[in-house]
């Protein structure tokens, strides 16, 4: 799989280092189109820094990261507006109403207001926030919130979609409505990178890599996973938060 | 570089300003306030300057002097009985001016004027100011001049007094253009540093930055946006002097709004590189009254440059609202054309195109991710 040149996020060999600590050391990936790909790992395991490099935030030390088959940041001109990210904060304008929000997001991206006044009623009744558009951002709840924050990483219609953390500090119900959306945008032909620390979402994904202390410990599907540590253990391990467990040979502090 | 995307940071900034009540009352309550604060303290024409006029020389002419200023409202006249020393009598007296009139002063006077220039001794008049209030000093002067003024053919008298701009300039109209600029820059510099700083702690800077949207578009949408605020601010503080005040102005107001406007694209690009020196918004606000003081003390606002000690005046040219007020004054007191006060006019461009391309560069490490 190396070197496949119509991966949507690629990284060769990828390194980020802040002084003398390596916040990414040595990660190759490839994401083909269509896939739900799990950025799996404890808080600080080197997940965003990942994500930032790929979407032309930082430039990494070593290696190579290409959004679309372009090298970023220096080629990211090529794909600025054809991907959307979602950032770990609640990166919405608090004293803007939802529409505003919704409407400067898709202004930015040379969308006419028809069409954003179009995408924003689709996004706000898939969300269920259709009676929220006048609300202020700041009067919205934690997961209203975080809908938002969604729904502004979608407004343009973008292919590739770095999501990460979206589903951090929600209750069970939203988290698995979330990823109800996600699969909804993966059945659509997106293809999404999303970063999580709640192991047991890495089911829901296609493949997952599993991040420790900035390097891939594990990358499969969820049933190589579970195969690969039960080859270590000697016997099946049905949880998925087990596995990560037997995978990483410590404890992940799964939850934090 | 995209109108659209330039359109869309202006139209956003205006909106987000729009939302917050009471940010948006700060913004234009601050120039009404201070306009009317600032108008009352200042806009008091001086009047009662304690005066004490000494007459040696007791003709129909210095008669008429006296008549002159006795008649000028901003002068309270004693007049004392000859032989005095005018100033034992003003630091004894407490008076703010002594005027004397010596002996043969009417003689020298009318003769000068009969023999042509320089052949005999003008008719002379002793005044004794009291400067430390440069204000009233002024003021005495100028009313001494206008009792000179009309006393029929004679003279000259060696009183010189300097009045550049005939018009009546009263302090009030001077300040004006000074309350404009202070306004404008407070509100643009620091409205600009907090909504920045604001994006970087919401997050919502790392979605703008991996936009479209380029570093110049972002800067100049809230060029725009601030651009626009400043002329709503400018027509407060005109509207009240006007209306309240009747404040005169003398110069284009074309010339005074594109002045003002110019000055609010340096605060914007001042507010921008702050931006980088705060983290959170509570660091944010701490430049407030860094930025603010400096402005109002040294600026030559209050009082001219000339009164502040000679040591901190080099610190008045480091100061911005120093170079507004230049220009705004000499446009709308005097009437000039913007580069017919070159120091006022190069001093805020200097201002503009340093501070837009030391935004631009902190932008530009922002956007690399230096956090």
């Amino acid at each position: 799989m190396t070197g496949a040149t119509n991966s949507v996020f690629s990284a060769r060999d990828v390194t980020k280092t802040f002084g003398v600590f390596r916040a990414v050391d040595g990660v190759s990936v490839d994401v083909p189109a269509g896939e739900i790909y799990g950025l799996v790992g404890p808080s600080g395991s080197g997940k965003t820094t990942l994500i930032r490099m790929l979407c032309g935030l930082t430039a990494p030390t070593g290696g190579e990261a290409k959004l679309l088959g372009h090298a970023m940041p220096r080629e990211r001109r090529a794909v600025e507006d054809r991907f959307g990210y979602m950032p770990q904060e609640r990166a919405v304008y608090r004293d803007l109403s939802v529409g505003e929000n919704l409407l400067f997001f898709g202004q930015i991206y040379g969308m006419d207001r028809k069409r954003i006044a179009a995408r924003t009623d689709e996004l706000l009744t898939m969300m269920s926030l259709a009676d929220r558009s006048k609300q202020r951002a700041d009067r919205l709840s934690g997961g209203e919130k975080q809908r938002l924050s969604l729904a502004c990483t979608l407004i343009h219609e973008a292919d590739a979609l770095l999501l990460d953390e979206p589903t951090i500090g929600l209750d069970p119900a939203l988290r698995a409505e979330f990823w109800d959306y996600f699969h909804q945008l993966s059945d659509d032909g997106r293809t999404l990178l999303v970063s999580t620390h709640y192991l047991h979402e890495a089911d829901r994904c296609g493949r997952v890599g599993l991040m420790q202390a900035g390097r891939f410990v594990a990358e499969g599907t969820p049933a190589q996973l579970r195969s690969l540590a039960a080859d270590r253990v000697g016997r099946a391990v049905p949880d998925i938060e087990d596995v990560f467990l037997v995978l990483t040979g410590a404890r992940v502090g799964g939850g934090r | 570089m995209r109108l659209h995307r330039i359109g869309a940071v202006a139209e956003r900034v205006l909106r987000q300003l729009g939302h917050d009540r009471r940010v948006l009352a700060f913004m234009l309550l601050l120039p009404a306030v201070a306009m009317i604060l600032f108008g009352y303290s200042f806009s008091g024409d001086i009047t009662d300057i304690r005066v004490a006029f000494i007459d040696e020389d007791r003709t129909d002419l210095t008669a008429s002097v006296l008549e002159n200023l006795q008649k000028d409202a901003a002068l309270a006249v004693r007049v004392l009985a000859p032989g005095q020393d005018p100033e034992r009598v003003l630091i004894d007296g407490g008076y703010q001016a002594v005027i004397r009139i010596p002996a043969k002063f009417t003689s020298l006077y009318y003769a000068h004027f009969a023999m042509g220039v320089a052949t005999s001794a003008q008719g002379r008049i002793d005044l004794a100011l009291d400067k430390s209030d440069p204000q009233i000093a002024a003021a005495a002067q100028k009313s001494l001049a206008d009792a000179l003024m009309d006393l029929g053919e004679g003279g000259p008298v060696d009183v010189q007094v300097k009045d550049l701009y005939g018009v009546d300039v009263r302090f009030i109209d001077s300040f004006a253009p000074a309350i404009m600029g202070m306004v404008v820059a407070m509100i643009s510099t620091v409205l600009t540093l907090l909504s920045i700083v604001r994006e970087k702690v919401d997050g919502t800077f790392a979605r703008v930055w991996v936009s479209p949207v380029r570093r110049a578009e972002f800067i100049l949408g809230y060029v725009i946006a601030f651009g626009l605020v400043a002329l709503a601010q400018s027509l407060v503080v005109l509207t009240i002097g006007k209306l309240v005040f009747g404040i005169v102005i003398n110069g284009s107001i074309f010339w005074a709004f594109a002045c003002v406007i110019l000055f609010a694209v340096g605060s914007v690009g001042l507010g921008t590189l702050l931006s980088a020196l705060a983290q959170t918004e509570s660091q944010a606000i701490v430049f407030f009254p860094l930025v603010m003081l400096p402005s109002v003390l040294l600026s030559g606002m209050m009082w001219p440059i000339q009164a502040i000690p000679a040591v901190l005046r080099p610190l008045s040219y480091l100061v911005p609202l120093t170079y507004s007020n230049r220009l705004l004054r000499a446009v709308m007191v005097k009437g000039l054309a913007p580069w017919q006060e070159p120091v006022g006019f190069l001093g805020i461009l200097a201002f503009v195109v340093l501070t837009i391309v030391a935004a631009s560069l902190v932008l530009r490490q922002r956007a690399r991710g230096a956090d």
